[in-house]
């Protein structure tokens, strides 16, 4: 999966757990503490990501990324890995 | 069927305690953030209180009411902490001796972050299981400070420590193992451990700790559901919904046990919204009660909780308890064990609400002036007067309460009080 695909699926979670955030015109270089996603929003961001993307990994192995455009690189990796 | 588990328990949660809003207002912290955390309360650390003091706080009630051949049968003590005041010399031998305890008992210290409290609870359990020695008792204590200084001009520690700082507690917890669990029947064999190396969260220097804040809560929610898919492979028929009346989990700040088990509820018992809100509320949160009033107390967290949801939920008939514990670095076990209403109704007469109650209230000011240096005991002190100031005005009207007096040539002196 290509990070341009994954970005949408990024963008749709954070809406999940953010709803205020619903229509947001959302950058490569937003962070997710930026966008005002406490640490049990931004677990719950990456695993609604995950799921959709049908990826199962350990959270801790999506850790590092620090804004929306590393994230779905970081996570555009692993799929390459995981296939 | 073999019987084993916890005979009695119970709980210190320290001499003083700070009201967390007031410390939030205090610090300029964002309020709706702050009640995410679900914490109202949190103890703090007097000079005179340390690992040894607390855990003895804890452990002399459930001695007291032991006649001396009872005590005489405790032939194992583990104390189970992330705090140790020395890197040989265990904190056991202090608590051995201040407890007054058999010389014809093994002792030794317990190490695995928050986990440690589970650790030495089924190494204990274990030691009775063996029958190595029976009719023998082993008691498990543990203890925990997060008492810990800033070095100067560290400002991304001081940033990450703002919304630590008022989820970090201190207490003690105690616990008497034997084959006679009257407060909570261990399911034997009913454990799903996971674990790995991770750098979430540590203590790599005396009194300071580091972490990461984001990788902790990945690493605490992948065990979640890895040990509890283990137990699930040793249990047959094992049902997160409908197997466990009640969930202990280890609670750092209740509103990341919301969270892990909002996410539980998802993704194992494919539950959604409401009826998550109404689980939540129903199966978790008498365990969240006694922690949001003493804050993390690592190890000994997760029986913090279990003791919680013993006096706060309802036992009118025989309820099982899922116990989640996870400790950074990491280890994580998710077990079950059973309460009954006897069970229940013997932890209730240990009045831990009334001993919470009766904490003496730390003023802001009071508290700020603690945290500043000057009578902070740093790990490897070899001679110090401790500051006595608050022994009486906390003294709670309770029983005997141990305070540390002073150290002598590195060696902690202590001394019974009221």
């Amino acid at each position: 999966m290509k990070s341009e695909e994954i970005l949408p699926l990024i963008h749709e979670a954070i809406v999940e757990v953010l709803p205020e955030l619903d229509g947001h015109d959302f950058q490569e270089t937003d962070s997710l503490d930026a966008l005002g996603a406490n640490s049990m929003d931004r677990a719950e961001i990456v695993m609604i990501v995950l799921e959709a993307m049908n990826l199962e990994i350990p959270l801790v192995d999506t850790f590092g990324p620090q804004n929306l455009g590393e994230l779905a690189r970081h996570l555009a990796d692993k799929t390459a890995v995981a296939r | 069927m073999s019987r084993v588990g916890i005979e009695a328990m119970n709980v210190f949660g320290g001499s003083a305690v700070l009201d967390v809003k007031a410390l939030a207002q205090h610090r300029g912290l964002d309020l709706p953030r702050l009640e995410n955390l679900l914490m109202r309360e949190k103890t703090v650390a007097l000079p005179f209180e340390d690992p040894v003091t607390f855990g003895a706080n804890a452990a002399r009630p459930l001695l007291d009411r032991l006649s001396a051949e009872e005590k005489d049968s405790i032939e194992l003590l583990i104390t189970c902490t992330e705090s140790g005041i020395d890197f040989s010399k265990s904190t056991s031998t202090y608590l051995h001796d201040q407890l007054g305890l058999s010389r014809n008992c093994r002792m030794f210290e317990l190490k695995q972050a928050c986990y440690a409290g589970t650790a030495g609870f089924q190494m204990a359990c274990n030691f009775i299981l063996s029958q190595t020695s029976p009719g023998a008792k082993a008691l498990v204590i543990a203890t925990d400070i997060s008492r810990y200084l800033l070095e100067d001009g560290d400002e991304a520690a001081a940033q990450e420590w703002a919304y630590a700082e008022p989820s970090g507690g201190a207490g003690a917890v105690a616990m008497l193992i034997s084959d006679t669990p009257h407060v909570f029947q261990l399911d034997v064999g009913a454990s799903g451990y996971y674990g790995y190396e991770v750098m979430d969260t540590c203590r790599p220097a005396p009194d300071s700790e580091s972490g990461d804040v984001d990788l902790s809560l990945m690493s605490y929610l992948d065990c979640c559901e890895q040990s509890y898919r283990a137990y699930e492979k040793k249990v047959a028929g094992a049902d997160y919904r409908d197997s466990f009346q009640y969930l202990a989990f280890h609670t750092p700040f209740g509103g990341m046990v919301k969270g892990a088990h909002r996410t539980m509820m998802r993704k194992v018992a494919k539950a959604k919204g409401a009826e998550i809100a109404e689980d939540f509320e129903r199966r978790v949160m008498p365990g969240l009660e006694y922690c949001g009033r003493v804050g993390n107390i690592m190890g000994a967290t997760v029986f913090l909780s279990l003791a919680s949801t013993v006096c706060n939920g309802g036992f009118d008939a025989p309820r099982r308890l899922g116990c989640f514990s996870y400790g950074s670095g990491c280890c994580s076990e998710f077990y079950s064990g059973v309460v009954t209403p006897d069970g229940a109704a013997r932890l209730r007469e240990m009045a831990i609400e009334a001993h919470l109650d009766g904490r003496y209230r730390l003023s802001l000011d009071e508290y700020d002036r603690l945290l500043s240096d000057r009578d902070f005991i740093r790990f490897g002190t070899r001679d110090t007067a401790v500051n006595q100031d608050l022994v009486v005005v906390t003294g709670n009207g309770g029983g005997p309460r141990l305070v540390l007096r002073e150290i002598k040539d590195y060696h902690r002196e202590y001394a019974w009080v009221g």
